[in-house]
C-alpha cells in the first residue's frame, strides 16, 4: 500500500520536476527538495497521526490561516521575482536568500497542495467524462476512482504539513530542564506532601519512560513521609518540549487513607507546584560576582581552620534581581555552590527569557487561558479516579496507571502540545504580520 | 533519625541534625539522606546495622567530629578517608586547590615551561586532600607532600592507594623547620609549592571546640603567637625549592596577607608577593607569591 502511493507520488513530482511552474532556477532543486519532503511526510503518516482530520480541516479552512497562507505565498513569489533582477546588492541578495529559504517548506507544501488538487480535478473530470457513456471501460473507472481516493487521503497529510510548517517553532525545544517540585501549603494535614512526593515519582518514572537522565539535585522530605520539594536536572531528547506545560498549579483531590488527615474520612483539597526551566547547553547568562552573595556556615563565625562542620550547604543570592538559590546535596561545600550556580544561571536565563515571551502574548491568548503560576492546570480526582486538564479539557481514567508517568502521562502531554499549537498558531495569523523568523 | 537528633541535642553535640543525618546516611550505604529513596529508609535495621548505629553514635556523643566517626569525607570531587588525629579538611581549601588549578592552567598555557613537567610540593599534606585533589585533576601533574606528623604521612599513603595515585605522588615524614636542611638538599626545581600551614593563633587556640581540641592534631593548628611561624619557615625556604617564577600558595589566617606582605618584603629578597585572594565568605584567605628576581 505505501509503495503503491509512492510511485504514485513519483508520477505526480516527475511532473512537477518537468513542468515550467516556480521560479526559474527554483525549479529543480524545489522538486527534488518536495519530493524527499514528501517521502518523509508518508513516512510520518505510517508513525502516529498527530492531528485527526477534523482538526486539521478546520485549521486549513479558518479564514485567518488563509489569508496568512496567502500573505506568505505573496511574499515567496515576490522575493523570487526580485532575486531574479540584476541590480541588487550583495547584502540585499543575501538577506532575501535567507527568507526565501525560511518560506520555502511552506511554500513546497503548498505548491504539492495546488498540484494535487490539480491532478484531482483531471482525474475527476476523466471520471466524470465515461462514466454512463458507451465508452465506459469498468477498469479504468476503477482506477480512477482509486487514484482520486489516493489522491484526495494525500492532500489531507499535505495539509496537515503545511499546518506543521507554519507553525512557529520553539527553539529551546530540545533543550534539558531543572524540574522542581513545591509541596502547596495545608491547614492541617500532609496531602499536600504526600502528592508532591506522588508527582516526583511520576516524573521519575515517566523520565525512565522516555529514556531520560534523571539527575537530583535537591529533595527535602517532609515530615511523616511526604517531599517538601526537590529540584532535579532532566536530560534527553526534547525534554523542554514535552515537560514545558508541566509548569504549574497541579491540585489533588482524596480521602487520604494514611497520614493525619485521613481520620477525617472527607475529600480533601491540597495543590503543589510544578516549575520547568529549560537549560539550553550555551547559557549566555553572564554573572558578575560583584552581584552575588554567597552564604555558608562558615560566613558565621571566623571560619578557617578554627572550625569544623558538616554544614556544607550553599545558598547563593543574586542581588539585582533577589533569585535565591540553595544546594546541600554534596558534602563538598564546592560542588555545592557549583551546583548552585547552575540552578542560578538557569533559572536567570528563564527569566530572561520568560520576559520576551511575555511580550509576545495577545489577548486572545489569554482568553484561551495560559494560566499563570497560580491558577490550576490539572486536577487529579483519587476518589473519582480521574485526570483532568484544564487547558484542553482531557479527561483520563485510571489515575493509578497515570501515575505511574508511563504512556497515560505521554498521551496527555501530547494532547496539550497539540492544542499549545494550535492556539500558536492561531494567534500568529491574527497578528497579521508573518513571522520574520 | 529523629532519636539521635534529639540525644545529640541534650547533651550539647554541635550540629545534632547534620550529625545523626549522615551517620545513618553512611550506615545505609549513601553519603547523604537525601540520596537515599524512600523505601531504604523505612527499612528496619538489621541487628548488625542496630548495633554499628549504636556504636557511631555514641562516639559522636563524645564530641568526636562525624568524620572521624564515619571514616570519611568528600573533598571537591574526592572522598577520603579520615582517621584522628590527622586534620580535617575544611571547605577553605578546596578553593585553594580551585585556585591553584586555575593558575596552573593559565601558566601552562602562557608560559615558555608549557611542555615541561609541573612538580608541585605540599607541605603539611594531612589526609592528602590538596595533592590528590591536584593529581587528579592534571594528568601530567607530578606532586611530593610532606608532613611532620606519621600518621598523615600514612594516611596520605592510603588514600593515595585507594585514589589509584600513589605513582605520581612522593611523600615524606619531613618537618620544615626542624628538618629544613634535609629539605632543600632534595628538592630545587619545584615550580608549585602549596600549603595549608597550622595558622591560629596560640591565643585562640583555648577557645576551640572540642571535636577540634579533643581529637585533631594540635601541631597541625598551632601556628604560634602570630600565627606566622611555619608560614615564615615556609616563605623562608621557598627561593631555594622554586624554579624560577615558581609560585607559592598559602591558605592562611584572615588578619595574615598584609603582615605576610611586609615580612616578605623585608626578610626575603627572591620572592615577590603577588596577591591576595578571597575565599565564599570574602575573608582574605589566600597569598599568591612568587620567585623571581
Amino acid at each position: 500500500m505505501l509503495v503503491h502511493r509512492w510511485i504514485r507520488l513519483c508520477t505526480v513530482c516527475k511532473r512537477l520536476i518537468s513542468n515550467n511552474r516556480g521560479g526559474i532556477g527554483w525549479r529543480t532543486s524545489t522538486g527534488h527538495d518536495s519530493l524527499q519532503y514528501v517521502t518523509e511526510v508518508l513516512r510520518g503518516n505510517t508513525a502516529s497521526r498527530r492531528y485527526c482530520h477534523g482538526d486539521v480541516g478546520d485549521l486549513y479552512k479558518n479564514e485567518s490561516v488563509q489569508r496568512y497562507l496567502r500573505q506568505l505565498m505573496e511574499e515567496y513569489g515576490d522575493l523570487t521575482k526580485k532575486l531574479q533582477l540584476a541590480c541588487l546588492s550583495d547584502l540585499e541578495r543575501k538577506d532575501m536568500n535567507q527568507k526565501l529559504v525560511k518560506l520555502l517548506p511552506v511554500a513546497d507544501v503548498f505548491q504539492s497542495i495546488t498540484n494535487a488538487l490539480k491532478d484531482l480535478e483531471e482525474v475527476l473530470s476523466l471520471l466524470h467524462s465515461t462514466v454512463g457513456t458507451r465508452d465506459e471501460d469498468e477498469q479504468m473507472t476503477q482506477l480512477l476512482k482509486e487514484e482520486e481516493t489516493q489522491i484526495s487521503q494525500r492532500i489531507v497529510a499535505l495539509k496537515e504539513d503545511l499546518i506543521k510548517a507554519l507553525l512557529p517553532s520553539d527553539p529551546l525545544d530540545s533543550s534539558n530542564i531543572l524540574l522542581e517540585v513545591v509541596s502547596g501549603r495545608t491547614t492541617g494535614g500532609d496531602i499536600c506532601q504526600q502528592f508532591t512526593r506522588e508527582m516526583f515519582d511520576m516524573y521519575q518514572g515517566f523520565a525512565s519512560y522516555k529514556n531520560w537522565d534523571f539527575e537530583v539535585f535537591n529533595y527535602t522530605h517532609a515530615e511523616y513521609g511526604g517531599l517538601h520539594h526537590a529540584a532535579v536536572r532532566i536530560a534527553g531528547e526534547k525534554v523542554y518540549r514535552h515537560l514545558k506545560h508541566e509548569g504549574g498549579t497541579h491540585r489533588v483531590q482524596r480521602i487520604p487513607e494514611v497520614g493525619l488527615s485521613s481520620r477525617m474520612q472527607r475529600i480533601h483539597t491540597g495543590t503543589m507546584t510544578v516549575i520547568v526551566l529549560p537549560q539550553p547547553v550555551e547559557l549566555d547568562v553572564s554573572i558578575d560576582p560583584k552581584d552575588l552573595r554567597i552564604d555558608t556556615f562558615r560566613s558565621k563565625g571566623p571560619g578557617g581552620q578554627s572550625v569544623n562542620t558538616t554544614d556544607s550547604a550553599v545558598r547563593v543570592v543574586h542581588l539585582p534581581t533577589g533569585t535565591t538559590v540553595e544546594c546541600q546535596q554534596s558534602r563538598s561545600q564546592l560542588q555545592n555552590r557549583d551546583t548552585a550556580m547552575g540552578m542560578l544561571r538557569a533559572r536567570l536565563y528563564q527569566s530572561m527569557m520568560g520576559k520576551e515571551t511575555e511580550q509576545r502574548h495577545t489577548a486572545r491568548k489569554q482568553q484561551v487561558g495560559t494560566r499563570s503560576q497560580s491558577e490550576r492546570i490539572r486536577t487529579y480526582n483519587f476518589s473519582q479516579d480521574r485526570v483532568t486538564d484544564h487547558r484542553t479539557g482531557y479527561v483520563t481514567r485510571d489515575i493509578k496507571e497515570f501515575m505511574r508517568g508511563g504512556e497515560a502521562l505521554d498521551d496527555l502531554i501530547s494532547s496539550v502540545l497539540e492544542h499549545g499549537e494550535r492556539e500558536a498558531l492561531l494567534e500568529l495569523v491574527e497578528q497579521q504580520q508573518p513571522e520574520t523568523p | 533519625m529523629a532519636l539521635w537528633k534529639r540525644h545529640f541535642e541534650e547533651s550539647g553535640v554541635t550540629e545534632p541534625d547534620h550529625s545523626s543525618q549522615y551517620i545513618i546516611a553512611h550506615l545505609l550505604g549513601a553519603k547523604t539522606i537525601e540520596s537515599l529513596n524512600q523505601e531504604k529508609l523505612t527499612e528496619f535495621l538489621s541487628h548488625d546495622k542496630a548495633q554499628q548505629l549504636w556504636d557511631l553514635c555514641t562516639r559522636r556523643l563524645s564530641r568526636m567530629p562525624v568524620q572521624y566517626v564515619i571514616g570519611e569525607w568528600d573533598f571537591r570531587d574526592l572522598t577520603l578517608k579520615m582517621r584522628p588525629p590527622v586534620f580535617i579538611p575544611r571547605p577553605e581549601t578546596e578553593e585553594l586547590v580551585e585556585l591553584v588549578l586555575a593558575d596552573l592552567q593559565l601558566r601552562q598555557e602562557t608560559g615558555v615551561r608549557a611542555e615541561a613537567q609541573h612538580i608541585c610540593l605540599e607541605v603539611g599534606c594531612g589526609s592528602g586532600a590538596i595533592s590528590l585533589s591536584l593529581l587528579k585533576s592534571l594528568p601530567r601533574l607530578r606532586a611530593i607532600a610532606l608532613d611532620q606528623s606519621q600518621d598523615a604521612v600514612d594516611l596520605t599513603r592510603e588514600n593515595a592507594l585507594s585514589l589509584g595515585l600513589q605513582d605520581r605522588l612522593q611523600i615524606h615524614h619531613i618537618d620544615v623547620i626542624k628538618g629544613a636542611d634535609t629539605v632543600v638538599s632534595l628538592y630545587d626545581s619545584i615550580s608549585t609549592l602549596v600549603s595549608n600551614p597550622p595558622y591560629l593563633f596560640l591565643e585562640d587556640m583555648t577557645s576551640l571546640e572540642p571535636e577540634i581540641l579533643r581529637f585533631e592534631d594540635h601541631a597541625a593548628l598551632d601556628g604560634g603567637k602570630d600565627g606566622l611561624t611555619v608560614i615564615r619557615q615556609i616563605l623562608t625556604l621557598a627561593p631555594k625549592l622554586l624554579s624560577n617564577h615558581g609560585r607559592v600558595y598559602l591558605e592562611v589566617d584572615p588578619r595574615h596577607p598584609p603582615v605576610i606582605q611586609q615580612w616578605v618584603e623585608e626578610h626575603v629578597e627572591e620572592l615577590l608577593y603577588v596577591e591576595t585572594r578571597h575565599d565564599i565568605t570574602d575573608r582574605p584567605r589566600f597569598c599568591i607569591l612568587q620567585k623571581g628576581k
